[in-house]
């Protein structure tokens, strides 16, 4: 994309951003209720449990039973679902460029056990029309290890509970639940009564298991089931994660810092470590559900790697880097177990042509990644992230675009941090976002600002001033008499 | 540096220029100072050293997030298990005071740097001031243009301070030297201009210094000294009189400042000196003052009364004071400076420190190298004219060298007069022999008639002769060659040890792959960083006293004991418990609530410094308090050896320290190849049992390991037959060996 084409997209698309800094809710009156104006003529749930948290796509047709046109669709959350669900995206599944859904939580009653998404629809929906939605999010910290502690060797299983029925609150007529676990190892899994010619749900094929389909189902049917799958790798959960990029013009150098704190939610050990044993397994069974190892896959030309914790340097790290590739290999300092903790910090840096560019107009358009983390093959989630960028001191005029969604934005704002001998202070942009997963890694994040050239002289200018100050001030202070010896 | 100096200030006699030079000259030796010690930040990483440091770190974290005052009454819980430690009252706060300072000020320019870095670097940045402090004090010394700018580069590069002050080693001598230069350097200033301001000005910074280092009483003890000997040499001066007078009192004020010190000051017997050469300069004042206006015989009298009356009534006055209890007899720290086989028999835990150790005489050489042979010389030169300010430097080399010989760690005292006179000596031959001109005949006979002072030539006739110079161009060139070849060695020699002995961050270890690539051993930091992750805020840790500093700064985590070993009984407690057998020690860790057991075991990689090897000291610690219960005899076979293997003494084996070192180490060998490493010894195939313990957490290379101190049993068994039971033992097997019984000895 050229920059110029970026700059007016941006202009078009995110004035408003710090208008709406705070999450996107709409506040109804506590007594609210959906009204029951559409119904799912069709509709197909996807659990994929096949990374550490759940993603979970709800596909279906939905119709217009009013008789007036309407635009506001509402699904359904328990209200602990409420706070591990994220990621929510919305798609027209016939028509992709149908225009973006708009995606608010809806704020009535914050003691109901169910709590509201709400989808607005680009255009309402007139009666009788139909639409097919692709409802995409995702559950975090969903899974519970069974059992909750085994020996340091055994095979982890976790277990997850979950409805046949998808949760709506309108009647379904037509529905079908795929669970897709881990892998095919499935131990244990809730069965429940066929319909038609299968005498009894689920079909296992593989990996998968298939419940229904099934009849019509008042609005809120739910049927509680639970599966238990092996699932021998990390359950790796980021509670917190803190990005900081700053922008140095002067420098040409874009710098990042990631400080993340790491936990494993799977199996506990039910014993203590043993390090006999763990080295051994190294040599004949590398299959663990320890986490050992990440691997960060960073932008091509990233230098100047470094990964440390609380108490410095941590040796085992290694950074492969060259014209296609630059990859951060990090080994913790102990593998980490579940229940275990990990906390450290990497950070790296880069040639700032590689983010920033010059529009015509003579603003500068800064475009990243605005997540990175590890890429594993199990997975990752996080649960808070504060992505922080400093543009350079002076910088006015900005406007951003995080190209996740919106309703996992908590929280954006633009302040000043001072720093590196700054006088008025850096332009600091934070973005707080909540429940995101590794499947965001690639989302865009694209800030417009402009800095007026005086701006950027300024410090040469204010430190040339200080150190003139200072050797004025030596030399008038050297002239002083203060002896009243003869001379 | 030498050479260019004397070229630019025989070839360019403007002033400005000579000053430039001079100035350039010492940034450059500053800088050399400074990155002579980052050997190890460059070669691991900006990291706190060995253990005192980690101490000095944590606390001076604590003062930059809690403030000064907070500081000022730390009361700290969670050192010393059960008892507490009052910090704030029981250190030298000088050194974390300066970083922050540092801190803030950097802060208040907006320039964020991390508190650690300021902490690393703060040494390395002290010994450039320190570089120029010598450079003044040397300049007090001599006329010679030279010797101040040598003794600057040799103070910058020589391995006995470097020692103590590389990147990363934040301790308190890491200021305490230059302070005790620069302290030494008014002092000599006040005393030579008889100067009210610079007598303030040497106790403010002897404040500083008290306020920074125990090694305070060093200077305590010198300045006193030296007015002594002066008044002892009738040298007593209104010069001398004003500006001791002017010392001790500011001085011993800013020093009773410090909570640590209060009133030790005039209670304490190692201060005692200070005190009764304050009255005698009063005395001696008065007599000076009464001799001006009385006949000399009623004068005599006078003095005889006047000395018999004081010293009798100061005498008795101490004499009384000490054995009512008012004023400390000498601690004994002071006596293992006198007696070096004290410590080993009285205080243990001194002795068990390496460096306070007497000091093996290769040290001298390879701390100090070619300066250990000029400093004779210099001290030599400086009879020749020996002023005031030149029997300080005597009397220092005296007691410098003496202590130095006493305990490894005061080479540090003495390594400042070495630079300063070995600087001397090494000028005044590269004076001597790189003139350039050649001299006179004529004015050589002309100097040596004109010499008109017989009297002080008696003695030194030889070295008095007034200096003419060098006839030949070869022994100019051949001395002078010499002189710059060992220059040379000693700046590679300081290289050397620098890079070899003293850059070692020793919290990792550096070993060399196969291919000659570093590996970085980091197992301290690996079980240091699981504990502080992975157990409960307030887990007691109980280690020996070695670990504690390290334990409470990585992993934050409640000691039982640390170095700063105020408490011995408490010190011997954990001693007993590691050295007794599971069914002692374990009623002593429940007292104390402890929840895991540190120890260090160096076997599978060969690691000396280990818990295995220190283990006497903890046993000789403990028999000091409880010797019916522990007896270090029982440690060794019956001919006398310390032994690990399958010849160890049944005491050994079921010690908590054995168990805990060996504990499940036979399963990584093959059957009959468990070796330890270390002890080259070679342990049997069934390894030690454990009940009242379970191992929780062993590093990578099994440096540290880690036990969790098991809760009482459930069903209210003693653990002994609970653990027996998970073994799936029969009842009957155990109790073959009887019933278990609190050993009795």
């Amino acid at each position: 994309m050229k920059p110029s084409t970026i700059a007016t997209a941006l202009l078009g698309l995110v004035c408003s951003a710090f208008a709406s800094s705070q999450r996107s809710t709409v506040k109804l009156p506590a007594d609210f209720k959906p009204p029951q104006v559409f119904k799912n003529a069709n509709l197909v749930h996807i659990i994929s449990l096949e990374k550490n948290y759940v993603k979970e796509q709800v596909n279906v047709l939905i119709e217009n039973t009013a008789a007036e046109p309407q635009e506001d669709y509402f699904l359904p959350f328990t209200a602990d679902q409420l706070k591990r669900v994220g990621g929510f995206e919305v798609k027209d599944r016939k028509d992709g460029g149908a225009g973006p859904f708009t995606v608010d939580v809806v704020n009535y009653d914050s003691a109901s056990s169910t709590q509201y998404y709400r989808i607005r629809l680009p255009a309402p929906l007139k009666s009788g029309g139909q639409q097919t939605l692709g409802i995409t999010f995702y559950y975090l910290s969903a899974y519970r290890p069974l059992p909750a502690s085994i020996p340091q060797e055994a095979t982890q299983y976790l277990s997850y509970e979950f409805s046949p029925y998808a949760q709506s609150a309108y009647p379904t007529l037509k529905q079908k639940t795929e669970v897709k676990a881990a892998s095919a190892t499935i131990p244990d899994f809730t069965k429940v009564e066929g319909n038609g010619d299968v005498a009894e749900f689920p079909q296992k094929q593989g990996s998968k298991l298939t419940y229904g389909p099934f009849g019509e189902k008042p609005a809120g049917a739910s049927l509680p089931a639970s599966v238990r799958f092996e699932f021998n790798k990390p359950v790796t959960h980021i509670s917190e994660l803190e990005r900081d990029i700053e922008v140095s013009h002067w420098g040409g150098n874009v710098a990042f810092e990631e400080r993340y704190v790491l936990h494993h939610q799977g199996a506990n050990l039910s014993s203590q470590f043993n390090r006999v044993k763990w080295a051994q397994s190294q040599y004949f069974n590398p299959a663990s559900h320890a986490l050992k190892e990440m691997r960060f896959p960073l932008q091509v030309g990233s230098v100047d790697t470094y990964f440390t914790d609380t108490i410095g340097n941590v040796s085992t790290s290694r950074f492969r880097s060259n014209k296609r590739e630059a990859l951060l290999e990090l080994k913790p300092r102990y593998p980490i177990f579940g229940g275990w903790k990990y906390p450290f910090t990497i950070g790296w840096n880069s040639n700032a042509a590689n983010f920033v560019r010059k529009t015509a107009t003579g603003g500068f358009v800064f475009k990243a990644p605005f997540l990175e983390g590890p890429k594993q093959a199990e997975g990752v989630e996080y649960e808070n992230i504060n992505v922080r960028v400093l543009l350079p001191e002076g910088a006015e005029n900005v406007k951003l675009l995080a190209d996740v969604p919106e309703s996992s934005i908590v929280e954006t704002t633009v302040d000043v941090h001072k720093t590196y001998l700054d006088t008025i202070g850096r332009t600091a942009v934070t973005i707080k976002a909540r429940n995101l997963v590794d499947e965001f890694k690639d989302r865009d994040l694209i800030i417009y600002y402009e800095v007026p050239s005086a701006m950027t002289l300024r410090k040469p200018l204010v430190i040339f001033a200080s150190f003139l100050t200072v050797y004025a001030a030596a030399w008038a202070i050297g002239k002083v008499e203060v002896g009243f010896g003869q001379k | 540096m030498a050479v260019a100096t004397q070229g630019a200030s025989s070839g360019i006699n403007s002033q400005n220029t000579r000053t430039l030079l001079r100035v350039s000259i010492l940034f450059l030796i500053a800088a050399a100072a400074v990155a002579s010690r980052l050997f190890s930040v460059i070669r691991f990483e900006s990291i706190i050293h060995e253990f005192d440091p980690w101490f000095n770190f944590r606390a001076t974290k604590y003062l930059v997030a809690n403030g000064f005052y907070k500081f000022w009454d730390w009361f700290d819980d969670r050192t010393w298990h059960p008892l507490g430690r009052v910090t704030g009252g029981t250190l030298y706060p000088g050194l974390m005071v300066t970083s922050g300072v540092i801190y803030h000020a950097l802060r208040a320019l907006t320039v964020p740097v991390d508190i650690r870095n300021i902490c690393v670097l703060l040494a390395p940045a002290f010994s450039g001031l320190t570089a120029y402090a010598a450079y003044l004090l040397t300049n007090e010394m001599t006329t010679s243009s030279s010797a101040g700018l040598l003794a600057a580069a040799f103070m910058g590069i020589t391995p006995g301070y470097i020692s103590r002050s590389v990147a990363g080693s934040y301790d308190n001598e890491a200021i305490a030297i230059f302070l005790l230069v620069f302290t030494f350097y008014l002092w000599i200033k006040a005393l030579k201009l008889g100067s009210m301001l610079w007598g303030a000005l040497c106790a403010l910074f002897y404040g500083y210094m008290v306020a920074s280092w125990g090694g305070y009483a060093f200077i305590t003890c010198l300045l006193p000294l030296h007015a002594f000997v002066l008044i002892g040499m009738g040298r007593f001066s209104n010069r001398l009189y004003v500006s001791y007078t002017t010392w001790y009192a500011l001085g011993t004020i800013a020093s009773m400042q410090i909570p640590f010190v209060g009133f030790l000051p005039v209670k304490t017997s190692e201060h005692m000196p200070a005190l009764g050469i304050f009255g005698l300069v009063q005395l001696v004042g008065l007599l000076q003052y009464v001799r001006s206006s009385m006949s000399a015989k009623q004068f005599k009298t006078f003095v005889i009364t006047v000395l018999v009356g004081a010293v009798g009534i100061g005498l008795a006055g101490l004499v009384g004071l000490t054995s009512l209890g008012y004023i400390a007899p000498w601690s004994g720290r002071f006596y293992s400076l006198w007696d070096t086989g004290y410590a080993k028999i009285h205080i243990p835990i001194i002795a068990s420190v390496s460096e306070h150790q007497p000091t093996a005489w290769p040290a001298f050489f390879f701390d100090l190298n070619m300066l250990i042979w000029l400093f004779p010389a210099g001290v030599y030169l400086l009879f020749q004219d020996l002023r005031d300010e030149h029997v300080f430097v005597v009397v220092y080399a005296l007691f410098g060298s003496y202590f130095a010989g006493v305990m490894v760690r005061l080479m540090l005292t003495l390594t400042p007069i070495v630079c300063v006179s070995a600087a001397i000596a090494a000028s005044q031959i590269l004076d001597t022999y790189l003139s350039a001109k050649k001299p006179n005949p004529e004015e050589v006979t002309d100097a040596g008639s004109t010499d008109a002072k017989p009297a002080k030539t008696s003695g030194l006739r030889v070295s008095s002769k007034p200096a003419v110079g060098i006839f030949t161009f070869i022994s100019k060139a051949l001395v002078v060659g010499g002189m710059v070849v060992y220059l040379l060695m000693f700046v590679s020699h300081c290289t050397w040890v620098t890079s070899n002995a003293y850059s070692s961050p020793s919290v990792v270890l550096a070993s060399r792959m196969p291919d000659g690539s570093q590996h970085i051993i980091d197992d301290y930091r690996e079980a240091y960083q699981w504990l502080r992750q992975n157990t409960k805020e307030d887990a007691k840790i109980m280690s020996w006293w070695d670990y504690g500093y390290q334990i409470g700064g990585m992993a934050d985590r409640p000691t039982l004991v640390d170095n700063n070993t105020w408490n011995n009984t408490h010190i011997a407690t954990v001693g007993k418990a590691m050295s007794s057998s599971e069914e002692v020690s374990y009623p002593i860790m429940r007292q104390h609530e402890v929840d895991y057991v540190l120890v260090v075991f160096g076997g599978l990689l060969g690691y000396s410094g280990d818990d295995i090897n220190k283990f006497l000291w903890m046993v000789r610690i403990a028999e000091g308090i409880w010797p019916e219960e522990v007896k270090e005899r029982n440690f060794f076979t019956s001919r006398g050896e310390y032994r690990v293997d399958a010849e160890a003494t049944d005491t050994m084996k079921n010690s908590l320290m054995y168990k805990m070192s060996y504990y499940n180490y036979h399963s990584l060998f093959p059957a009959g190849q468990t070796v330890d490493r270390v002890r080259g010894a070679r342990l049997p195939d069934q390894g030690p049992v454990l009940n009242t313990i379970e191992e929780a957490y062993t590093t990578e290379n099994w440096i540290i390991r880690i036990y969790k101190v098991k809760d009482l049993d459930n069903v209210g068994r003693d653990l002994a037959a609970a653990a027996s039971f998970d073994r799936g033992q029969k009842k009957k097997a155990s109790k073959k060996k009887g019933p278990r019984v609190l050993r009795v000895d």
